[in-house]
């Protein structure tokens, strides 16, 4: 996942690189995804990652509910 | 996975993360093995687990541990700053990950992934600010360990 300064960087990129525009985060919703994910303490026994029904009840409770962000094909990363 | 073997992971986890949340470098097998005076074949077969498990990326020629995300053990383009020590995310949202887990005050060093212009982010007291920018996510989440270095 990079940053880009504009949308237009973004869409000069995928081109450059033959690859589809993927999904974009604003940097509230980048920083919010990120306090969630990577908030709880790995170092914790009893940490484990997130299952698949965790990870998607996150991303749509932050709004990102495109198909993008459907893990359904393989387990959540 | 046998009970020993699940102790072995959590103790090499938490030792993985202690590192790198108290000097944001991720641990060598030496020196871990080292540390938790554990053999280095069993320090090897923990850190093969915990890849399968995709806690960890290794470094495929060496074993060793390329990624603990949100950290690297290499130098990236995200360049996290802290007052008592610097380290790198492996993209920008384990840039963001690293101030979040630490949940300390960061300065985020990188460039845009295009033009290359230096931009940068800072979290204070829990809120990011600063250049203005959009994150790119490029591979649907089902793929992201398909190919979790380029992700």
């Amino acid at each position: 996942m990079l940053f880009f300064r504009s949308e237009e960087h973004v869409d000069r990129w995928c081109r450059q690189w033959n690859l589809s525009r993927g999904a974009l985060l604003n940097l509230d919703q980048g920083w919010r995804l990120a306090q969630a994910w990577y908030g709880p303490d790995r170092r914790e026994p009893d940490w484990r990652r997130k299952t698949v029904d965790e990870a998607e009840a996150l991303f749509d409770e932050l709004g990102l509910t495109s198909p993008f962000w459907n893990l359904r094909v393989s387990p959540a990363g | 996975m046998d009970q020993a073997s699940q102790e072995l992971d959590r103790l090499v986890r938490k030792f993985v993360y202690d590192q790198a949340m108290q000097r944001g470098s991720l641990p060598s097998l030496a020196e871990t093995s080292t540390a938790l005076a554990i053999s280095l074949v069993d320090v090897q077969s923990a850190f093969q687990r915990l890849a399968e498990g995709h806690i960890l990326v290794l470094q495929p020629e060496y074993g060793e541990i390329l990624m603990a995300n949100p950290f690297s053990s290499v130098p990236t383009s995200f360049l996290v700053e802290l007052d008592d020590f610097s380290c790198f995310g492996n993209c920008i949202w384990d840039a963001l990950g690293i101030a979040a887990m630490l949940k300390r005050d960061a300065r985020i060093k990188t460039a845009c992934g295009d033009c290359g212009t230096a931009l940068e982010l800072s979290v204070v007291e829990g809120r990011v600010q600063g250049d203005s920018g959009i994150i790119h996510f490029a591979l649907p989440a089902h793929l992201w360990w398909e190919d979790i270095v380029f992700n």
